[in-house]
């Protein structure tokens, strides 16, 4: 074999292993749903289509490049219009593209219509994390009887329609769970849906697709779907009633901390301060979105700062992220546990978030935003109050 | 052979790569550098390009003008555009250190007088007959001046009328405008009724009314504009301690409210007030199926879009717990409403709520003044 031609054959192989992978998470060519196993029957016939053709082009430039090169030659008579030729060179395309088209246009109408859903999900984008709410209901499962809240991760029942109804609240931004279904940008004044449906348990990652600043690569999230007993699970611990920790302890000198230093932009439900009103948290004062992530049951959820940095060690992370489908939902409802608590980059975040994801969120350089900062900010923790903040928030579960 | 092409990509690229280095060892933050770096990159590979495919080529050398004589060319005219430029200069340093808008000033002449001065100079050497030179100025340049100035000049007079017409009272600035109207239609008349009369007056006319215009522009623009009354809104009443949002009654915010709404905003709900008292409510979507109430996201706005079906007019209200007034220790309720609106009608509300729900005993709620029976929850997570 020439050896220019053995060059390009391994050049090319190289180049097809690299779309290989064996950690995908975000592959849309995995379908777990039957939104994005539509999108998958369609992408694979279009992308065979759209590659033969593109081979038999790139075949005949090389063919017309080499034969007819430049060597010196006459040229050769030069022709004019040829109607047959030209005729059947617009054809072809057009029946092709009616083809593509008629498919296409049927999966896209198909996926829009959501009157099928049978629970309904909110979901709000903000620089750089997304929070999620559950409306009160009859649907998603057995119901939800108060509003539930929680950020970078959705839980779902499985085999159930879910709807998406999302919006922004400061920069576009895209919501997209590609083995669940294609992405839907998230425009701020504006609500917009998308639906998606799981047929097994399981953790499907996502990440923002829209170029929303800073630190867009780490805004990311996932949907957790489990078997519907799981969910109702879910849904009870959710919504339980918050718990003081225990006197003397580490965790009640957190508590106090949290209040002094977390709570005027972290919601915790049923935070009480000293004279028994509860604390309302007013990130709208502190941060441009208006918005800070409601830690009132972090510990149930398994990532933190947008879905960016785990909560529980690499030992612990891959018993629920790589668990079978059968026990997946039962392994993350363990939640995080003391001995899988990921403490070290949980306190590097305390200790100055801005490091670990950057952000807008240096009190000298918020002049465009009044003061308001895009993230969290260092808030120069002590070492002892960083322990304090780590017992109390391990016991919210 | 250099030609002069590549002396100035060189240059330039030169005064790029300098530049770059200057702002990177003195300034603060990687994007200047970034960009005169990446200037002096293009300028780099522009000028390597033009030595190598224009004068590198020999050929070109080699044609006979170039070896020849050139003819005798007079001097060129006394130009204004140095000195433009200079002053130009001199405006843009002292704008430097004084005010932004003098700096502007300074820009914009360096650049207006640059360009006549560069337009000039090159038509200058195209031959050694002036009056074929001029003419190549002015097909060079004139497609910019005209549409320019007449930009410029159309600006002027425009901005001069608006301050005419802000200065004036609002019943005067009708009888201003008709009247002006009518002088312009009449002197169009009057030229296009007489073709005889010569361009000079028609050109005086119009001059002079436009000096007039901008005369009794600066003068009006002096003397400021007349007093502006707003009109009263919802939000501004409540805020003014107004019961606009509990009471059926009509007030002024309802006959001339100056409401904005965002034209690309979507709507999160829209309610309806049925013939039976009754606020049903469809969201984008389908509903939460059995849903208690509309939930609407935290600090963020939302456009509610009320339509009246009862058959008598009416607002939506909406009960957004209570705040302590400023300047005293008494709480208020928080309320937000539409203006009254006609049966068959529709009105859009914008809120933003940065309060959750649980704040309120009770929860938030819309309500419709008048009617008892319409009520709503409201839940902000």
């Amino acid at each position: 074999m020439n050896r220019r031609v053995r060059i390009a054959a391994a050049v090319g192989l190289a180049a097809l292993v690299a779309g290989c992978a064996e950690d995908a998470p975000q592959d849309m060519f995995q379908p777990a749903g039957p939104n994005a196993q539509s999108i998958y029957d369609l992408s694979v016939p279009v992308f065979i289509i759209a590659g033969v053709i593109g081979v038999i082009v790139m075949v005949f430039i090389a063919i017309i490049v080499v034969k007819f090169r430049d060597r010196g030659q006459a040229i050769p008579d030069q022709v004019h219009g040829k109607p047959t030729l030209e005729i059947i060179l617009t054809i072809i395309p057009a029946l092709i593209l009616i083809g593509v088209a008629i498919p296409t246009v049927g999966t896209i109408m198909a996926l829009n219509d959501t009157s099928d859903t049978e629970c309904v999900i909110n979901v709000t984008g903000q620089q750089w994390w997304w929070e999620i709410d559950y409306p009160t209901q009859s649907g998603c499962g057995s119901g939800i009887d108060q509003p539930i809240i929680t950020s970078g991760q959705m839980v779902i029942p499985i085999g159930t329609p879910v709807l998406v109804r999302g919006t922004s609240r400061d920069v576009i931004h895209s919501w997209w769970i590609p083995r669940l279904n294609g992405k839907r940008d998230m425009v701020p004044g504006r609500v917009h849906t998308n639906r998606i449906e799981a047929d097994e348990p399981g953790i499907y990652a996502g990440q923002c697709t829209e170029f929303c600043g800073l630190s867009h690569a780490n805004m990311r999230m996932e949907v957790i779907a489990m078997t519907p007993e799981d969910f109702e699970a879910w849904k009870l611990n959710q919504t339980k009633p918050y718990e003081s920790p225990a006197e003397g302890t580490l965790a009640a000198k957190g508590e106090q901390t949290f209040i002094s230093q977390c709570a005027r932009c972290h919601q915790v439900n049923g935070l009480e301060d000293a004279d028994g009103a509860p604390i309302v948290s007013r990130p709208d004062l502190s941060v441009y979105s208006g918005a800070a992530p409601n830690l009132t049951h972090l510990m149930t959820r398994n990532t933190f700062a947008g879905a960016a940095y785990n909560l529980l060690t690499p030992e612990c992370r891959p018993k629920v992220w790589n668990a079978p489908s059968e026990t997946v939902g039962a392994e993350y409802l363990k939640g995080v546990t003391p001995d899988c608590l990921n403490s070290v980059e949980l306190r590097e975040w305390l200790r100055n978030a801005p490091a670990k994801k950057p952000m807008y969120a240096d009190p000298t350089k918020l002049e465009a935003t009044d003061g308001l900062t895009r993230g969290m900010p260092n808030l120069a923790l002590s070492e002892d109050q960083i322990d304090e903040l780590v017992a109390y928030l391990l016991e919210r579960h | 052979m250099f030609t002069t092409g590549s002396k100035f990509l060189v240059g330039a690229a030169v005064l790029a790569t300098l530049s770059a280095i200057a702002y990177g060892v003195t300034q603060d933050g990687i994007m200047g550098t970034v960009g005169l770096g990446s200037a002096a990159v293009a300028l780099w590979f522009l000028a390597g390009l033009n030595l190598y495919t224009r004068d590198n080529n020999y050929w070109a050398d080699e044609i006979a003008s170039i070896e020849q004589a050139p003819a005798a060319v007079p001097a060129p005219a006394n130009s204004v555009w140095p000195f433009a430029f200079a002053f130009g200069a001199a405006v843009l340093a002292v704008g430097l250190v004084t005010y932004q808008a003098v700096f502007i000033i300074g820009v914009v002449l360096l650049l207006v007088s640059g360009a006549e001065w560069t337009a000039e100079a090159w038509a200058q050497s195209a031959s050694a007959d002036t009056g074929h030179n001029a003419n190549v100025r002015d097909r060079i340049a004139n497609p910019l001046e005209f549409p320019l100035a007449a930009a410029i000049g159309i600006g002027v007079v425009v901005y001069a009328f608006s301050r005419v017409m802000l200065f004036l009272s609002k019943t005067n600035t009708v009888i201003a405008f008709a009247v002006l109207g009518s002088i312009v239609i009449a002197l169009a008349f009057f030229f296009a009724y007489r073709p005889r009369v010569p361009s000079k007056a028609a050109a005086v006319v119009i001059g002079v009314g436009a000096l007039g215009l901008i005369a009794g522009g600066a003068a009006a623009g002096l003397s400021g504009e007349r007093e502006i009354h707003p009109h009263e809104t919802t939000s501004g009443l409540n805020e003014e301690g107004v019961d606009i949002c509990t009471s059926p009654d009509e007030f002024e915010a309802d006959l001339k409210a100056s409401q904005s709404v965002s034209a690309t905003a979507a709507v999160a709900a829209t309610i309806t007030l049925g013939s039976d008292g009754e606020l049903s409510y469809d969201l984008n979507g389908p509903s939460a199926p059995g849903a208690v109430g509309i939930t609407l996201p935290r600090s963020n706005p939302n456009n509610i879009i009320f339509q009246n079906r009862s058959g008598e007019p009416r607002r939506l209200s909406a009960s957004l717990g209570t705040m302590v007034a400023e300047g005293s220790t008494n709480e208020v309720p928080v309320l937000m409403c539409t203006t009254l609106v006609d049966d068959g009608g529709a009105q859009n509300m914008t809120m933003r709520i940065d309060l959750p729900s649980i704040t309120t005993p009770g929860g938030y709620s819309f309500f419709v003044p008048g009617v008892e029976s319409a009520e709503l929850n409201l839940v902000v997570p």
